[in-house]
């Protein structure tokens, strides 16, 4: 990494803040309900994917490093799948009054 | 490794010698402690004598203890994701269920502070990574000034929180009751005060004038609420399109009693978002301050010279935390301010 690099990973960061700011302005629901929702998490996960790779130097980690971070996102996953598969699928009753 | 196993085979056996001998007297144990050390040290006198200033007596060589250390700390990171996972949870379920309640609730965030506070972290992610990049080359100055912005930076983010939080206690939009300021009858909270000439307005006038004998809307500090436009809104798309999906299930029941919108279980929806909104960012705030100390202590170690091209390990880790909560508020800023702003036409 030089400092060219960095200033290039912050630009993309800066125009990923913008293009976030921008595409929540517009209403995408006619393409299907949460759209934009999706469209500000894909933008934020980029934006992270950049973090992690080039500030944090995973990039350059051993392997081991590179297990970690992708075993916690997993996990996370894991963890918003199995919680919501249950939520998802109650008819009403919790929550609701 | 080999003379590692060596070692603790040695210093098992005089231990073992020492405890046995002991009973005889004291001189015996001395020579074995002596052993001991000779042990111990067998493999550095082996070697030539020379130590990198900052490696630990646990480790071979620099190599194996910077990828130590970057693997705890990334450890400690990966738990730091599952703790804010938790709380992202609670928001996809409760998200999930009201969402009109989660929008409503976000069109009173100030989206333009929290993207300038967004700009604000990533530039000061920037200064830590070039703090990093200048430790390695050993530049004492460079290193200083860059913990110093990066410092300022934070602290800028910390500042403009503080207005955003003060703005909420004064609007009565602080989730728990008696936090609230007093709100006056008639006073109004207009939305977003800022807006750009290319987004849509979004629902002003959260609080209407409360009745003529009410000196306060709030005389407790309740958390304040009235306005259900989005509800409204929901409502009649459905009734213009049965077929669709305007309301989720959970809505259908908990905004209305009786058929018709009921403002009070709509606030506690609301309410509960602004929970979520205080929790996540107030945790993430408390990130800050502990990074902020962080910076301290390595802005004072910089300057002192600690670190350089053979140790610079305590300024990666450090730009590690700091690019970690960088990354918290980069899903904290669309999902909580963002959400809701395609509404409102």
């Amino acid at each position: 990494m030089n400092i060219p690099k960095y200033l290039m990973i912050f630009g993309i960061l800066v125009v990923g803040t913008i293009v976030t700011y921008v595409a929540a302005t517009i209403d995408m629901d006619w393409i299907f309900p949460g759209a934009n929702t999706l469209v500000a998490l894909l933008i934020a996960f980029t934006k992270t994917t950049f973090v992690m790779l080039f500030f944090m130097h995973v990039y350059w980690s051993p392997k081991l490093i590179w297990l970690s971070v992708i075993a916690s996102f997993f996990w996370l996953a894991i963890m918003f799948a199995y919680t919501m598969q249950d939520y998802l699928t109650r008819s009403s009753g919790v929550f609701t009054v | 490794m080999r003379f590692l196993i060596w070692d603790l085979v040695f210093v098992t056996f005089h231990f073992y010698r020492t405890n046995y001998v002991d009973t005889n007297g004291t001189e015996n144990r001395q020579s074995a402690i002596a052993n001991i050390n000779m042990a111990t040290h067998a493999d550095t006198l082996e070697h030539d004598h020379y130590h990198p200033p900052g490696l630990q007596h646990q480790f071979e060589d620099m190599k194996q203890q910077e990828e130590s250390v970057s693997l705890g700390m990334w450890l400690f990171l990966v738990q730091e994701i599952m703790f804010f996972g938790g709380l992202f949870t609670a928001y996809l379920v409760f998200r999930s269920r009201f969402p009109m309640a989660f929008a409503a609730g976000s069109n009173h965030l100030d989206a333009f502070l929290g993207g300038f506070n967004t700009l604000v972290l990533i530039v000061s992610s920037l200064t830590m990574a070039l703090t990093v990049y200048y430790a390695q080359k050993g530049d004492r100055i460079k290193q200083v000034v860059l913990i110093v912005l990066t410092m300022i930076f934070g602290t800028v983010f910390l500042g403009v929180k503080a207005i955003e939080y003060t703005d909420k206690y004064n609007h009565g939009l602080v989730p728990i009751t008696g936090l609230n300021k007093k709100a006056w009858a008639g006073e109004q909270h207009a939305a977003t005060p800022f807006t750009f000439p290319f987004e849509t307005k979004v629902s002003a006038a959260a609080v209407q004038p409360g009745t003529a004998e009410d000196k306060y809307v709030n005389p407790r500090g309740e958390f304040l609420w009235k306005d259900t436009a989005l509800v409204q809104m929901a409502l009649d798309e459905q009734k213009a399109d049965p077929d669709g999906n305007y309301l989720t299930r959970a809505e259908q029941i908990g905004y209305f009693s009786n058929g018709q919108i009921d403002a009070n279980k709509f606030r506690d929806k609301v309410r509960m978002f602004f929970w979520i909104y205080f929790v996540m960012t107030g945790l993430h705030a408390l990130h800050m301050i502990v990074g902020l100390g962080l910076m301290t202590w390595l802005g004072w170690k910089a300057w002192l010279g600690t670190y350089g091209p053979e140790y610079y390990m305590p300024v990666e880790m450090s730009g590690l935390y700091w690019h970690f909560v960088d990354i918290v508020w980069i899903f904290l800023f669309p999902l909580l301010y963002l959400l809701g702003r395609h509404f409102g036409h």
